[in-house]
């Protein structure tokens, strides 16, 4: 009897300990945000702060339509109190498995944990009439990255933070305040990246896929050509010399190719085309180690555009 | 009779607390984006249609009564329907279309084809950590069991498999629950009771008899770009000897690919064993092999280019070797080229040395093509 009061002791005062951390934790939880991608996650972590934590999928050199639905993301998705996607089709090859993997019933789509960014920031290129697969990998519902332009930056970070506000609605105001000051800080810099762009004269680009879209379309540059013959198909050596027919006819001053595509196509428009500038850019954070927010994404793309870029 | 009313309970069971789940959820907003996708698409099943065609060219497919003759084949059609059905389930219907044994007089000569049920089954979608499984599908049986023939690494299965589980593998009509455990990294316990009719290991016309699977699955992240996964599964039933038959297996695969560059080169290595044991007493039948039988296939492939891979296959059958026979051998190499996601063409050349055979040398084309929805891979 003496050595059954002596054990039970100890397992108290740890009963105890469990209940009381746990509480404490339940006192300062943390919202979960699982983001698919490196942008999503920059909007949230600028929204939430330290009132959130966020986990991210696609890296930012990776293909963000090619992203492996490893399990150890099923693993942080059936944690998540809240999943922020491009939708748009970005992720069908990869986000669907991780859902399912994932066994979460609060981030199934539909839910208040599920996000769509991409439907609701206006998106281009919507397919008008029917589409097939000649075309390519195309995207029926517009073209998915939304996150290249400034100012729907802005704007998705006010619908992440009504969402977010929905899901923790002490932080409410919080969350809606910093991201209207993330907005305003994105349009001021946008006035200032315009005039820059605008100054350095460049108003033609050729890229390898369509993924400067909402870039271009924001800054007035016009997309005249792009390496890939269509959506997710590499550049062959005929189309490659339409291109270069292009850039020598409308006098186009620059190539850009996406960091996560292979810049060894544009040797043979360098050779060609004398004068013309290639560069090969990051288009989502993180793409390079020192591209770690929106401000340096489009500030390194102004300066690659107007010539300064290191 | 025992088994569907087993189904029915589970059935219950899936039912009443995904209602319940929801029921605590209910009310809540519907999320515009998933509005203006369902809009986009449809209530309609996402579909598509998946087919395979050969070209085959063998020293023992010369002659035309052998099971894999030489020339033109159609090896297989899928059709695949999926769908949320309520916001409580999930149905998937997968229906094979494939040459059958023909009923004509002129045998294998007559070219028939039948429709079979793959895979038809309806899933949980609101309960946590669980997903529950209800109806006729592929078993949690090691790396290879699960694929369909179009996700296949090779043109065909490894002989282990063929060998133990049959040509559609351990696949039957069963219950299933799949729990994913809180661990550090990457646990999945999956726990299933099927019927007992799947060819070779059990092939049981009883309807009461059943055969439990399960499997344990765990990946660990050794780096952003390595993963390691590691399955441990096995099964019992009863089989139509009135015996027991059992079989077990592991399965180890290491992938690599790059976040930086990871479009253009990847490697992927997974090495699968299975070992099996058919008793009872046969009588004057003779079991499908046995009363053990136990194979290793092996596999590489490597990813050299955006839309080219080359792989390679070592495999023996016979793995501890029969009593007085040599082990069945089969080295295959393959060169795929993938104009996209939705097509791909393959080259593979098979060695296959049998006992009392001459060594057989195969080589087959193969077109592997989708048309419709847009598939979500598996890692």
């Amino acid at each position: 009897m003496k050595t059954l009061n002596i054990n039970i002791l100890p397992y108290s005062m740890f009963a105890i300990a469990i209940a009381s951390v746990a509480m404490s934790n339940d006192a300062v939880a943390k919202l979960n945000v699982l983001a698919t991608t490196t942008d999503l996650g920059a909007i949230t972590r600028e929204v939430g702060g330290d009132f959130l934590s966020v986990d991210v999928v696609a890296k930012g050199t990776q293909d963000p339509h090619f992203v492996e639905a490893k399990p150890s993301f099923m693993l942080k998705a059936n944690k998540a109190d809240l999943l922020i996607a491009v939708g748009l089709d970005l992720e069908i090859g990869w986000l669907p498995s991780i859902l399912r993997g994932a066994r979460n019933p609060k981030i199934n789509p539909g839910s208040p944990g599920y996000l769509e960014i991409g439907p609701t920031a206006e998106p281009l290129d919507a397919a008008k009439g029917n589409l097939t697969r000649a075309e390519g990998d195309v995207h029926p519902l517009g073209n998915p990255h939304v996150t290249l332009d400034p100012i729907r930056v802005g704007n998705i970070a006010v619908t992440l933070a009504r969402r977010l506000g929905e899901l923790d609605s002490t932080n409410a105001s919080t969350y809606l305040e910093r991201a209207r000051a993330f907005k305003k800080r994105l349009e001021e810099k946008t006035r200032a990246w315009q005039a820059r762009i605008d100054k350095s004269g460049v108003k033609k680009i050729v890229t390898y896929h369509k993924t400067l879209t909402y870039f271009f379309s924001r800054f007035k540059i016009q997309n005249v050509a792009i390496l890939e013959p269509k959506p997710g198909i590499p550049p062959t050596s005929g189309h490659i010399i339409q291109v270069i027919g292009i850039i020598k006819e409308q006098k186009v001053p620059l190539v850009l190719v996406e960091n996560f595509f292979d810049p060894a196509v544009t040797r043979k428009i360098l050779q060609e085309v004398p004068g013309v500038r290639s560069h090969t850019v990051p288009v989502s954070i993180e793409g390079e180690p020192e591209i770690k927010t929106f401000d340096d994404l489009y500030e390194n793309l102004t300066a690659t555009i107007e010539g300064s870029h290191k | 009779m025992r088994h569907s009313v087993l189904i029915c309970a589970l059935s219950a069971i899936v039912l009443s607390i995904s209602a319940s789940t929801f029921a605590q959820e209910g009310g809540t907003s519907t999320d515009t984006a998933a509005a203006a996708k369902r809009a986009g698409k449809g209530l309609n099943p996402d579909t598509g249609v998946n087919f395979l065609g050969l070209y085959r060219k063998s020293v023992q497919g010369n002659d035309s009564a052998a099971p894999n003759p030489n020339g033109f084949s159609f090896q297989e059609a899928e059709l695949q329907f999926s769908a949320d059905v309520d916001p409580y389930l999930r149905a998937v219907g997968l229906f094979s279309i494939g040459e059958v044994e023909s009923s004509a007089p002129n045998g294998p000569h007559d070219h028939e084809f039948g429709l079979e049920p793959e895979e038809v089954y309806l899933e949980s979608i609101s309960l946590p950590s669980v997903t529950l499984k209800l109806g006729k599908f592929k078993a949690a049986f090691g790396r290879h069991n699960i694929l369909h023939t179009h996700a296949f690494p090779f043109l065909d299965a490894p002989l282990i498999n063929d060998s133990l589980l049959g040509e559609e593998g351990l696949n039957d009509l069963g219950a299933s629950a799949s729990f994913l455990v809180p661990a550090p990294w990457f646990v999945e316990l999956t726990a299933q009771g099927m019927a007992a009719n799947s060819e070779t290991l059990y092939a049981s016309t009883n309807p009461n008899h059943l055969a439990g699977v399960a499997q344990l699955k765990n990946l660990w992240d050794l780096s952003d770009d390595t993963t390691l996964e590691l399955n441990l599964f096995g099964t019992t039933g009863k089989n139509r000897f009135d015996g027991d038959s059992n079989a077990y297996g592991t399965d180890l695969t290491l992938k690599w690919r790059p976040s930086v560059g990871g479009k253009y080169r990847s490697i992927s290595w997974t090495t699968e064993y299975l070992n099996g044991y058919v008793g009872g007493d046969f009588g004057e039948e003779t079991p499908a092999f046995g009363p053990r039988l136990g194979g290793i296939a092996s596999w590489v492939q490597f990813q050299f280019a955006q839309r080219w891979w080359l792989q390679a296959r070592a495999e023996i059958l016979g793995l501890p070797q029969a009593e007085d026979l040599d082990s069945t051998k089969r080295q295959s190499v393959l060169l795929g080229f993938f104009p996209s996601e939705f097509s791909g063409f393959r080259l593979q050349y098979n060695r296959l040395t049998q006992p009392e055979l001459p060594t057989d040398h195969a080589v087959a084309l193969q077109w592997n093509i989708s048309i419709g929805a847009h598939p979500a891979h598996l890692y």
